[in-house]
């Protein structure tokens, strides 16, 4: 039995609103274990991105309980939660939101920086994950000068750098033509099977759900289906 | 990092960042302009003064106050002989003030008169025209603002009335010999110079001074009967008083200055935590503390201000170049004022404090003003920040 990264129990999350409070997600009961592919998928507004805030303790669950690698994410304070984004999870979104005044290199390297880990061994992760991403001819420029899919390839790969437990895509392929969205899923699928890495998605693209070993349906914020995926 | 990814931000903001640093290098070139104007004029001023007037140090008769006119009839006291033996060798002058009235031109006019030996030389005062006499008169000595209150003339001859210390009155005429230019007005304004012994024996006080100045600091040793030794501290005291006046309106423009620039900085810093949520978020993602983003924002508008000085320093620098040659020419009137340092050009002068003191408040300033505006990140969710909400 695979080791459980992600456990999830009874958990709800609540906006407030102008006449009380609408919410966003209840009753969700769910384990990830580690190496995973799993995807949280549903319509707009079914809680999808709310279920990524709150495992990358982006946010916390009203309630419930939410444990990630160990730590309840709501027991966490603000210094805590940023040392467990900064150490074993990784993070894509769905507009990149690379640095735009750094380099491709230099954006890899950041999540490194916070690490505080030695330049030699930050040189090598960051061209090591160039490398897994193809981009090893761009490390010089500029996010304004690469195309879409390069954006999020060097965000998989900023994502990638530190070899986390966990990664965290929202959206991933939403700005991305087909072709760049099967060449970006390969090459989480391949990290993903390659260095161990769960990666769990929110997402409502088809193209995602297809490459997806486990698929989470969330309607209205609850679990409606839960199902393992042979065909992926 | 930080320092790498706050200066990435500002070179990326383009001109903005640069109408930022102009208006703060305006701010550092016009506050180390009127710091080292005031420095320089008090340095001016005190130079004028020791160089006609107080020389390395002064002993005052104890009743005498320059500011008390009616403490002048009583302002004279026997020279010790330690002083005059100072005086016999040339390290020491003395002054005899008294009240008096000139007679110029068939008018009467209250006046101070002041004898100082024609022979010395430790003060810059020309007194060496006070010697002998003048085809049969007295010789004396007015400056510029005295002969033009006065309306007295060069080689002009007036009538001196003194009270002696008998209580009788006597007179003496006097030819003005020169009137001269001085840059320290109290020698100037309102009184009449004449030879000291002159003076001594109108007065009927031989061996009698209100002042003794002296060049050898050693003499300030000395007790004196009669008399109080007067610190270079003391002595310059009205400097201090007129720098409080002038701070409060070097303060206000200061406080102006730093305004606009700050008003600059924070809404320059404001606007980009409203406009760069959404990287915000981001950082907050990839695993920094809120802390160390608003230490970022902090930092962006530090070296805003580093800029801006650094290139106040570099635009200002034939300005400030042209005012330690040439000078800064005070507009007509201000030597009217009674004070010294008005009469030439001031040059300025740059000491190391007006730098430190300049930059040092406005780094602190800016500091504020940046974690001011960058401090509302920690009110900022993660998540709003991403949505860029």
């Amino acid at each position: 039995m695979k080791e459980e990264i992600i456990r999830i129990n009874k958990m709800g999350k609540a906006f407030p609103t102008g006449e009380g409070q609408f919410w966003a997600l209840s009753d969700i009961d769910l384990t990830i274990a580690k190496g995973e592919f799993v995807g949280f998928v549903g319509p707009s507004g079914s809680g999808k991105t709310t279920m990524l805030n709150v495992i990358g303790s982006l946010d916390s669950p009203t309630t419930g309980e939410v444990e990630v690698l160990g730590y309840k994410v709501s027991q966490l304070n603000q210094k805590q939660s940023s040392e467990l984004r900064s150490k074993h999870i990784g993070f894509i979104f769905q507009t990149y939101n690379l640095l735009p005044v750094y380099s491709v290199y230099e954006n890899v390297e950041f999540p490194l920086l916070l690490l505080k880990m030695k330049p030699e061994q930050r040189r090598q992760a960051v061209l090591d994950a160039l490398q897994w991403v193809g981009l090893m001819d761009k490390i010089k420029s500029r996010p304004a000068q690469l195309s879409g899919g390069e954006c999020q390839r060097v965000a998989i790969a900023r994502a990638m750098v530190k070899k986390p437990v966990l990664v965290l895509a929202d959206e991933p392929t939403a700005n991305l033509d087909t072709e760049n969205s099967h060449n970006i899923l390969d090459t989480m699928q391949t990290l993903n099977k390659d260095l161990g890495t769960s990666f769990i998605f929110s997402t409502h693209d088809q193209k995602v759900i297809d490459h997806l070993r486990r698929v989470v349906k969330l309607i209205d914020g609850k679990v409606a289906d839960d199902a393992v995926q042979t065909s992926a | 990092m930080l320092f790498k990814l706050a200066l990435r931000n500002i070179f990326g903001n383009g001109w903005r960042s640069l109408i930022n640093m102009i208006i703060i290098a305006i701010m550092v070139i016009g506050m180390i302009w009127m710091e080292a104007m005031y420095y320089s004029w008090i340095a001016l001023a005190k130079t004028q003064q020791k160089e006609w007037e107080y020389a390395a140090g002064m002993f005052r008769v104890e009743s005498y106050d320059p500011f008390d006119a009616f403490s002048w009839k009583e302002s004279q006291a026997p020279i010790s002989p330690e002083l005059m033996q100072a005086i016999n060798e040339g390290k020491a002058v003395p002054t005899l003030l008294s009240p008096a009235v000139i007679y110029p031109r068939q008018s009467m006019l209250p006046t101070l008169v002041k004898g100082i030996p024609a022979g010395q030389n430790l003060l810059k005062f020309p007194s060496g025209k006070l010697a002998g006499e003048a085809e049969g008169y007295v010789p004396a000595i007015v400056g510029t603002a005295m002969a033009k209150s006065t309306q007295l003339e060069e080689g002009e001859v007036f009538t001196l009335r003194v009270k002696d210390s008998q209580g009788a009155f006597n007179t003496l005429d006097l030819k003005l010999v020169e009137i001269m230019q001085t840059p320290v007005p109290t020698l100037d304004i309102g009184t009449v110079w004449i030879d000291l012994q002159r003076l001594q024996e109108l007065k009927l006080q031989p061996d009698m001074a209100s002042t003794v100045v002296f060049n050898d600091p050693v003499l300030a040793r000395l007790s004196v009967p009669g008399f109080k030794y007067i610190s270079e501290k003391e002595f310059f005291s009205w400097l201090g008083e007129i720098m409080k006046t002038e701070n409060m309106s070097k303060y206000m423009i200061y406080g102006l200055l730093m305004f606009l620039a700050m008003l600059a900085i924070f809404d320059a810093q404001a606007l980009a935590v409203f406009k760069r949520r959404k990287e915000i978020g981001t950082l907050a993602a990839l695993g920094m503390t809120k802390g160390r983003i608003i230490r970022l924002f902090t930092l962006e508008g530090t070296f805003y201000s580093l800029f801006g000085i650094v290139l106040g320093l570099i635009l200002g620098f034939p300005l400030f170049r042209y005012f330690a040659v040439k000078g800064y020419v005070l507009p007509e009137g201000y030597d009217d004022f009674g004070i010294a340092g008005f009469s030439e050009p001031v040059i300025y002068q740059y000491p190391i404090e007006i730098f430190i003191n300049v930059i040092g408040w406005i780094m602190l300033i800016t500091i504020i003003v940046s974690w001011f505006a960058a401090r509302r990140i920690s009110s900022l969710s993660p998540v709003d920040a991403l949505r860029g909400k």
